[in-house]
């Protein structure tokens, strides 16, 4: 097979899976392949895919952010106080939604700011805020905020003629957006070299403290559409919206083609690895696996995750090695002949 | 057939004295792709300093570290004590008594002195360390060589040449080694300890113990050894008693009979535009009022050994590790100090780093995002990239450099050596600066892509720019350059013309730098109070 395909195929292995399992069930899994559950699928997919882009952008950028299932809550959750509790006057909907965002990305620029500028450790960072954000919002939200109105319920809950979600549809705009920004600009360039190799790519002039910043803000916003998704989801702002959502936006992100090396793997590749998630529960639900034990096979994939994350770098370094030996021998016999 | 000790006890001591302590015989190390050693003889007698010299990449620390058992030699014998040794491992190499002191001081930082000086000696009382012991003992050898520290002090807290004197130490008196080698153990000393390190050389010299001395410098070796084998592109040359040498005569041996390297001379006269003038570059503790011109068209090389400060000097002009004092000033620009590598890149000023993989390669992107990592914003609009103007531009410069890739969206980690420098130069020559730093451009790749390097910085390069390149020998620069400037421990010593070259003088010129800047320098001193 050719070098290229080879390659090819192992960073988009994703998509092979997700198409397998696919096909698993539609033949296995009773009411698996209907139109409905399909975009079920998606729907119930939309939120976590939002964290796995944020989770994979970081990981890029060879940090990680623990925090973001906290802003998921967080975000929504102050942005709704500001509108409606804490000035004297409310605010419309439409200002709460874009507050939300807005409070997402300054959580990121925190983050971003500490890891990057001040050089603390992302895991132990982002823990921080994680928890630090969970309290408060524990604390400012002790129950749940509703009715929340109608255009701030629409990207989560309305659907378009055809009964398709207007979620999935943010969910593959959002993605494609990003795959353009990966794929076809120089922000997406430097941002992928300074996770490749951060010194050299500093070294060639590029601004590596503050792509690593972007990369923050970036999670942190997309962490907090994900609130804004939820939360229209089910009509509320609750404390616990998010809970454990981040150790499976890791499994997505690496399922997806992120090394944890860093400078690897692109947005189609984590929507594939957060389609996969989403099929794999469902899948399990509609198989009458019990919720725990559902949560545990969750767990196994996210093992599976950095298993093939190793792997896939050890067939890789295999791959390229036999090729240059290919070459290396084909040009020494090349210069054989020659004399 | 090796067995030439006689078995009897008295005829032991009778053999010892004759027999030599260290014989290695055809001794050859292969490395992928690069031959370090070829057939190298050296015969070390028992009780003499035996030094070991030769040029960069001449394969000293290859010999040395066979003996210490660190490689496994890929053919040919070695003898220790007259016996034949099948397989030299590590282990072996220690229950034969062989001790190596290596180039850099590798202690275990978190460890005191005294820990540290017994690492591999447990001193116990039943099952428990016997600290009290550790720090007597400690304190009773250091004060056996004249050693004034505190044995409870961390390795982390003392300096590098006290670090690497501790090393000598251990090796000296607690490995009680009775071969010892010290790879260029003076290389991190300061001038008070490598006193005190020849003091102990001789001392333990005269104690009956075998030292193979492997140093730089030949004035040094000449104080300190009885015989010097000279290696030469990874063969051994002669072995002469120090006393029939003098420093010039030693330095032709090194240098060996001038063999016709390639040179690329400028096809015309660099001309009068200074492109980059530093003046006054101080950065404390690592160089000290480096100034210096390039005019365009120029190469200028830095010779120097390592740790004389070339790198630094070359990263502080590029803004990576920023000077403390001094300007940088480039054509039609204002003096001043790059605080970033990437205002460096907009003035017009790139970096070639030494360290290819650390500092120099995105290895998991492929060669057109490498070789375009510096001039995005030339090949995009709005921040979106121009995918033609792309791929066009990275076709030429592949065709240009004679970059060996099947294909420019190939991933860099499958190149060679050589192929990915050229990306790097391709990377820093599509940035289209007016002055290129390049740091050991030559490092790590094979002869033909040294060449071809070396004729791109000759005729490429250095056509429409100023160029200023480093290398640890002399070779890359007696090639290319239109000056060298020779630096010895972080200090600017001479500037020697095209005209003037001359390998031998350069070489011991290079060599004394090292010794020679911190005399002149404290004499300077001296004469200003």
């Amino acid at each position: 097979m050719n070098l290229r395909v080879k390659l090819f195929l192992l960073d988009n292995v994703i998509w092979l899976l997700v198409i397998g399992f696919f096909l698993l069930n539609a033949i296995f899994t009773p009411s698996f392949f209907t139109w409905q559950n399909s975009t079920n699928i998606l729907y119930h997919s939309a939120i976590m895919s939002m964290l796995v882009l944020g989770q994979g952008i970081v990981i890029v950028v060879k940090a990680l952010d623990l925090s973001i299932e906290s802003t998921l809550a967080f975000a929504p959750g102050v942005a709704m106080l500001i509108c409606t509790q804490w000035l004297p006057w409310d605010l419309p909907s439409a200002v709460a939604i874009v507050l939300t965002l807005i409070v997402g990305a300054l959580v990121g620029l925190f983050n971003g700011f500490f890891v990057a500028r001040v050089g603390m450790n992302p895991f132990i960072e982002t823990m921080s805020t994680m928890i630090i954000m969970r309290g408060l919002v524990l604390f400012l939200v002790p129950f749940s905020i509703f009715p929340l109105a109608g255009v701030y319920k629409f990207a989560g809950q309305a659907r378009i003629p055809g009964d398709i979600p207007v979620a999935v549809l943010l969910m593959l705009l959002v993605y494609a957006v990003f795959q353009f920004i990966f794929g076809y600009t120089a922000f997406g360039r430097r941002l992928i070299a300074t996770g490749g190799n951060r010194q050299a790519a500093f070294i060639a002039g590029i601004n590596t403290t503050r792509m690593i910043m972007a990369a923050f803000v970036l999670a942190g916003l997309l962490a907090a559409f994900a609130g804004l998704l939820t939360a229209g989801r089910q009509g509320s702002i609750s404390p616990s919206m998010g809970i454990n959502m981040v150790l499976l936006s890791f499994a997505g992100a690496i399922l997806g083609g992120a090394s944890l090396d860093g400078g690897k793997g692109a947005p189609i590749g984590f929507l594939g690895g957060a389609l996969l998630l989403g099929m794999f529960s469902n899948a399990l639900n509609l198989r009458g696996v019990e919720v725990n034990l559902v949560y545990a096979m969750q767990g196994l994939l996210i093992f599976a995750a950095i298993l093939l994350d190793r792997g896939r770098e050890a067939i890789r370094a295999r791959v390229l090695r036999q090729e240059q030996v290919a070459r290396f021998e084909s040009t020494a016999t090349g210069a054989a002949t020659e004399v | 057939m090796a067995s030439t000790v006689a078995e009897t006890q008295g005829g032991h001591a009778e053999q010892a004295k004759s027999t030599p302590a260290l014989v290695l015989k055809d001794v050859s190390k292969f490395f992928p792709g690069t031959i370090a050693l070829r057939n190298a003889n050296v015969e070390v007698r028992r009780g003499e300093v035996h030094g070991i010299i030769g040029k960069n990449g001449a394969g000293k620390s290859t010999l040395v570290s066979i003996i210490a058992g660190l490689y496994e030699a890929t053919s040919g014998t070695i003898f220790i004590n007259g016996r034949e040794i099948p397989k030299l491992t590590r282990a072996v190499a220690q229950r034969e008594r062989v001790s190596i002191v290596p180039q850099d001081p590798q202690v275990v930082a978190d460890f005191s002195v005294a820990e540290n000086l017994f690492l591999g000696h447990e001193v116990t009382r039943g099952r428990v360390v016997d600290w009290r012991g550790i720090h007597r003992q400690a304190r009773a050898t250091l004060d056996r060589v004249g050693l004034p520290l505190d044995t409870h002090i961390k390795a982390s807290d003392l300096s590098v040449s006290e670090q690497q004197l501790v090393l000598v130490v251990k090796a000296c008196y607690v490995d009680a080694a009775e071969i010892i080698i010290f790879d260029e153990a003076s290389a991190s000393l300061t001038h008070s300890d490598e006193e005190l390190l020849h003091e102990i050389v001789a001392e333990r010299c005269a104690a009956g113990c075998t030292i193979l001395y492997i140093s730089h410098r030949v004035d040094e070796l000449l104080k300190v050894c009885d015989r010097v084998t000279v290696l030469l592109g990874g063969e051994s040359r002669e072995t002469v008693p120090c006393a029939e040498l003098d420093e010039v005569s030693l330095a032709t041996l090194i240098v060996g009979e001038a063999f016709a390297t390639t040179q690329y001379e400028a096809e015309q006269k660099p001309n009068d535009e200074i492109v980059l003038d530093v003046s006054g570059l101080t950065s404390a503790g690592r160089y000290t009022d480096v100034s210096l011109q390039v005019h365009r068209g120029e190469v200028l090389g830095i010779a120097g050994l390592r740790g004389s400060g070339r790198t630094e000097v070359l990263k502080g002009i590029a803004g990576i590790e920023r000077a403390d004092s001094g300007t940088v000033t480039l054509a039609g620009g204002e003096p001043g100090l790059f605080g970033h590598p990437a205002s460096a890149l907009k003035a017009g000023l790139a970096y070639l780093p030494e360290d290819r993989e650390h500092e120099g390669l995105v290895s998991t992107s492929s060669v057109t995002v490498n070789c375009l990592l510096s001039s995005l914003k030339q090949v995009s609009r709005f921040g979106v990239m121009k995918g033609r103007t792309e791929k066009a531009r990275v076709r030429e410069v592949v065709r240009l450099l004679d970059i060996k890739v099947s294909d420019i969206s190939q991933e860099v980690s499958g190149l060679s050596g050589g192929n990915k420098q050229k990306v790097i130069v391709g990377r820093i020559h599509e940035a289209r600066p007016s002055v290129y730093l390049l740091d050991e451009p030559t490092r790590g790749v094979d002869v033909g892509s040294r060449q071809a390097i070396l004729k791109i910085i000759r005729e490429k390069v250095a056509a429409e720019a100023g160029v200023v390149m480093t290398s640890p020998g002399l070779d890359d620069l007696l090639a290319v350059c239109d000056r060298i400037a020779i630096m010895g421990h972080g200090r600017m010593v001479d500037i020697v013309e095209r005209s003037a070259f001359d390998e031998t003088r350069l070489y011991v010129a290079v060599q004394s730098a090292s010794a020679a800047a911190v005399r002149t320098g404290q004499d300077k001193r001296g004469m200003e109070e």
